[in-house]
């Protein structure tokens, strides 16, 4: 008895000390944008009033609006077309099962060994001659096919029962028409966690957007937060508060939908 | 089922659509009326500084030419040089600037690289009235390619008010050798508390400048890399280390805090190119408290001069450039014509002329209230006048590297030969092909 | 008859499903490969490059930067991903008890390091330790060290603090992908286990760890390679430094390219280098995953 209640205890600490560590750096990111970076620099752990000060200093020092739409853009449209194909590869792979496709799919896994470093020049080239630099379609094109998001979905599809597509076939459905009106409704959870993941690797994009990107209009919230750091001197005030604003969007999203990602994320590891 | 692919296709064209409609728009092909507004895009660094003047410059010409726009997008340097290289490897030019400010250390590598990048200047700009080894530096193959712009003359920048507190005057900094400087910094810091000097950890940039105050580099007169046997260099390397163990020299972790040590308060001195006089201003709490002398020597090497040149950068006008008869006509008449420009820009960054003509003007001799009405700029063209002229090379980042990391590596213990002979190594691999 | 044109059209329909997906990868991402490999046999700066053949892979191994890198690289591998495993499957394991109370917070609050950029988090950890940081403030104040250190500009604690960033942004990762791979795990078994009086870590090392072979091989594959492939911290928090002690091999990819005078042959040799690497140990990853 006694044991138990000492490493039930001792759980909870760990757990609680985990935790801490976890979240520190976000209770200072969000202290941090409410002080002057003098403070900041001298250590100040509390709440200041300098939020909206830090506010104006930042949107009449970059182009704020700009870049969070950018990104929020870019990673939007990024998610929808990276669901739309990976969802309708990994149903196909697995639905369509045959020696072919698996041959295929092991192919395609071979990409993810690949290093970006390897792939930047040559990408580079080809989207300048097909002058995609400084476009929507630049930043997203590359990451829209991933060979983890079509391996996801193919290992979650093998729950999807192989008898109902047969049943819908019967019922006079197309291939399509069961794809988008009875798998997408199931396999809800899946898309929701693929979209969360998607979305948050979107956001989060560094390498590629530094690159690709051409000129101050189509700058991404990443790179506004390196810009910031590479003047001559650092305001830390409106820097953490450039990685705050930042980090929210992902934050929310996972806030909300964190039940339904760990359902998706099971159903693909069952 | 026809009408679920039918769904589908448009949902993929409205994504593509929003795609592609994001994208930017054709710009429109260039005009021949000469009136038509013309912007000119600059990439360049530094608000305090570079971006300054150059806004400066355009003011001027606009008062002149009011249909020309001259635009600062404010680019760090690492960032421009990465910019640069990857346009221009991909051969994807439209969307570089019509002008960008060069590193004096870096024009000869990119211009060697990628020669048909930068328009040859000769014959469109008179640059017989520049000081002459600004435009070698900006000279390749007998082709100009860079306006110079600010002089990289190096100054011992003091605080006055903190060494006198330490009994010491500016007169003591003059003309010393850095054995010298090290001992009054062991002064400084006993009686005042205060470090003496601060650079940025892993950065050569005093070696740097110890080596051109001896007028040599890493490189000897043909090209081949001159690091492991080079006995100024070792000097440089040991008095460094020696300056950091001692305490004299305080080191920070990155170049704002770097800057931060100047604006706090938690050095009394720093030596650099006398471009930091603006970043040195920004502090309005320390005003008439500093003040210039020269830079301090070797005691053991016969070719060490108590003078020095850090950084210190070029304009370039790139051949993508839809406007480039306009581009060299603006540099020309602002950054190579214009007396008025640099009286305007001197007072507040410190931006000293390389252009003779301008270093003649009386603003040169106003005593300056920053520094206790010391006429600074007098004084630091007499410097740059005394610089030893020095052959950057391409391979200078490739060498600087090699040196931060010997320099790292002899502060962690390791023994100087044997760190030079390993930054020799490193360099000549990367040397080869 | 009509069977088999049914099973053609549903065959059609099969590849017309996957074409799409598998037609933006070969385009973007095998032909760049290609495109590189070509690269990588030839050399020369700039865009002045001539055919080499394999001399670039040969210079590899006299190159002492690339060889440090390499080095760097593995030691973040053979020390950050175990930690970051285990602490992920410890996690994963507590936060499955049905007897935990908040449980959802804490899965909340460990993932949360999730959802910040791999930028933001550099940030946060090269502000933490500077020397005026978070870092040295308490440990002054706790009277552990006397005076600030300067963390990052030393090789060791340098490269220390780089594991420290990954581990904290990536072990949430991990713990979601092992507690619903623990969900999978029928309750039955640790009870009939805990009947016969095993102890809780007994059970975690001989049923949790062996049942989840699978996921925890999926993970330990992901993590090697974005361990070697690794970028976005190292050139934000050291860039590389103090001299070449933290460098990745991506990095020295980019300087390669962008910061000394292009090679961009070389640079697609070292870029095959590290695909090598992760081809292999990815190999002997899945050998040893299906042996045991």
């Amino acid at each position: 008895m006694k044991q138990r209640t000492v490493s039930s205890i001792g759980k909870y600490v760990f757990l609680s000390i985990v935790c801490l560590f976890s979240v520190f750096p976000f209770y200072f990111i969000i202290v941090a944008s409410t002080n002057l970076s003098v403070d900041i620099i001298k250590g100040r752990m509390f709440f200041g009033n300098h939020l909206f000060e830090n506010i104006k200093t930042l949107v009449s020092t970059v182009k704020l609006g700009n870049a969070f739409w950018n990104s929020l853009r870019n990673s939007i449209v990024g998610t929808i077309a990276s669901l739309f194909v990976c969802s309708l590869a990994g149903y196909g792979f697995q639905i369509y099962r045959d020696k072919g496709k698996n041959t295929l799919m092991g192919l395609l896994l071979l990409s993810m060994m690949v290093p970006f470093a390897a792939i930047m020049v040559p990408l580079f080239r080809m989207f300048s001659q097909a002058r995609l630099l400084d476009t929507t379609a630049g930043f997203i094109l590359p990451t829209i096919s991933t060979a983890f998001l079509i391996f996801f979905f193919r290992q979650s599809s093998e729950s999807f029962p192989l008898e109902t597509v047969h049943a819908a076939r019967v019922d006079g459905l197309g291939e399509f028409g069961i794809f988008f009106r009875i798998y997408v409704p199931i396999m809800a959870p899946t898309f929701a966690a693929a979209a969360i993941v998607t979305f948050m690797a979107a956001w989060n994009n560094y390498l590629w957007p530094l690159i690709i990107m051409q000129s101050q209009e189509s700058q991404t919230m990443p790179l506004l937060i390196t810009g910031l750091t590479a003047g001559y001197t650092t305001d830390y005030g409106i820097l953490m508060l450039s990685v705050t604003i930042t980090t929210l969007p992902t934050l929310i999203l996972f806030f909300t939908q964190q039940k339904r990602f760990v359902e998706g994320v099971l159903g693909s590891v069952k | 089922m026809k009408k679920t692919i039918c769904v589908a296709m448009v949902l993929l064209l409205l994504t593509s659509s929003l795609v592609f409609a994001a994208g930017k728009a054709e710009t429109a092909p260039a005009v021949t009326d000469p009136n038509a507004p013309v912007t000119l895009t600059v990439w360049c660094w530094d608000p305090m500084f570079n971006i300054y003047a150059m806004n400066e410059a355009g003011k001027i010409y606009k008062a002149d030419h009011p249909n020309v726009t001259v635009e600062v997008v404010e680019t760090p340097w690492a960032d421009l040089q990465q910019k640069l290289i990857t346009s221009l490897s991909a051969n994807a030019t439209s969307n570089l600037p019509d002008i960008i400010l060069m590193q004096d250390n870096a024009i000869q590598k990119n211009v060697v690289n990628y020669p048909e990048a930068y328009v040859a200047l000769n014959g469109k700009i008179d640059l017989s009235q520049f000081a002459q080894f600004k435009v070698d530096v900006g000279t390749v193959d007998g082709k100009n390619y860079g306006v110079p712009f600010d002089n990289g003359a190096t100054g011992t920048f003091l605080r006055s008010d903190i060494i006198e507190k330490a009994g010491l005057k500016v007169s003591d900094f003059t003309d010393i050798t850095w054995e010298r400087f090290i001992e009054l910094g062991k002064i400084v810091k006993q009686k005042t508390g205060v470090a003496m000097i601060s650079t940025v950890a892993n950065e050569p940039d005093f070696p740097m400048l110890m080596l051109q105050s001896a007028g040599t580099w890493m490189f000897d007169e043909n090209g081949k890399a001159y690091i492991k046997d080079n006995t100024v260099l070792k000097e440089a390397l040991k008095i460094t280390k020696e300056m950091v163990e001692s305490g004299v020299c305080v080191l920070v972790q990155d170049w704002n805090a770097y800057i931060a040590t100047l604006n706090n308060g938690t050095v009394a001195s720093t030596i650099n190119g006398c471009w930091i006089v603006g970043s040195i201003s920004a502090e309005p709490s320390q005003s008439g408290k500093w003040a210039v002398t020269n830079t301090p020597r070797f005691a053991n090497i016969a070719s060490s001069v108590n003078y020095s040149s850090q950084g210190g950068s070029g304009w370039m006008v790139m051949a993508n450039s839809k406007h480039p008869d306009v581009a060299i006509d603006f540099l020309a008449k602002t950054f190579g014509g214009s007396v008025e420009l640099y009286e305007t820009i001197l007072p507040t960054s410190g931006a000293i002329a390389t252009w003779l003509p301008a270093a003649k003007s009386p603003v040169y001799s106003k005593p300056i209230e920053y520094f206790g009405g010391q006429k600074i700029y007098e004084d630091l063209v007499g410097y740059a006048g005394k610089v030893p002229n020095v052959k950057y090379g391409i391979y200078n980042y490739e060498a600087r590297d090699a040196i931060a990391r010997a320099l790292s590596e002899v502060m962690q213990g390791a023994n100087i030969d044997s760190a030079l002979a390993t930054a020799q190594k490193n360099v000549e691999f990367l040397m080869s092909e | 008859m009509a069977n088999s044109t049914l099973t053609k059209k549903i065959n059609l329909y099969g590849w017309l499903f996957v074409i799409p997906a598998a037609l933006f990868i070969f385009v973007l991402n095998f032909y760049p490969m290609i495109s590189a490999f070509m690269l990588s046999l030839q050399s020369g700066r700039g865009n002045n490059l001539k055919f080499a053949g394999l001399k670039n892979y040969a210079r590899l191994f006299q190159d002492e930067m690339f060889l440090t890198s390499v080095g760097n690289v593995l030691t973040y591998l053979a020390i950050q991903v175990p930690i970051m495993l285990l602490l992920a499957l410890v996690l994963a394991s507590m936060l499955n008890d049905p007897k935990l109370r908040f449980k959802g917070l804490f899965r909340t609050f460990i993932f949360l390091p999730c959802a910040t950029s791999l930028v933001s988090a550099a940030l946060i950890f090269k502000t933490f330790f500077s020397i005026d940081g978070i870092a040295n403030i308490s440990l002054m104040a706790l009277h552990i060290i006397s005076e600030p250190k300067s963390w990052l500009t030393d090789p060791f604690w340098a490269k220390a603090i780089i594991i420290l960033t990954i581990t904290w942004r990536w072990t949430g990762y991990n713990t979601v992908f092992y507690l619903a791979g623990l969900q999978t795990i029928d309750r039955s078994i640790y009870e009939a286990a805990r009947i016969d009086g095993a102890s809780a870590s007994r059970q975690f090392f001989h049923i949790t760890i062996p049942l989840l072979k699978p996921v925890i091989l999926l993970t330990t594959i992901m993590s090697t390679n974005g361990t070697l492939q690794l970028f976005d911290e190292v050139k934000n928090i050291t860039n590389g430094g103090p001299g070449i002690a933290t460098l990745s091999i991506s990095q020295y990819i980019y300087n390669l390219s962008f910061m000394y005078n292009p090679q961009f042959g070389y640079a697609a040799a070292v870029s095959y280098a590290i695909l090598v690497m992760v081809a292999i140990l990815s190999l002997i990853q899945m050998k040893v995953g299906n042996r045991k």
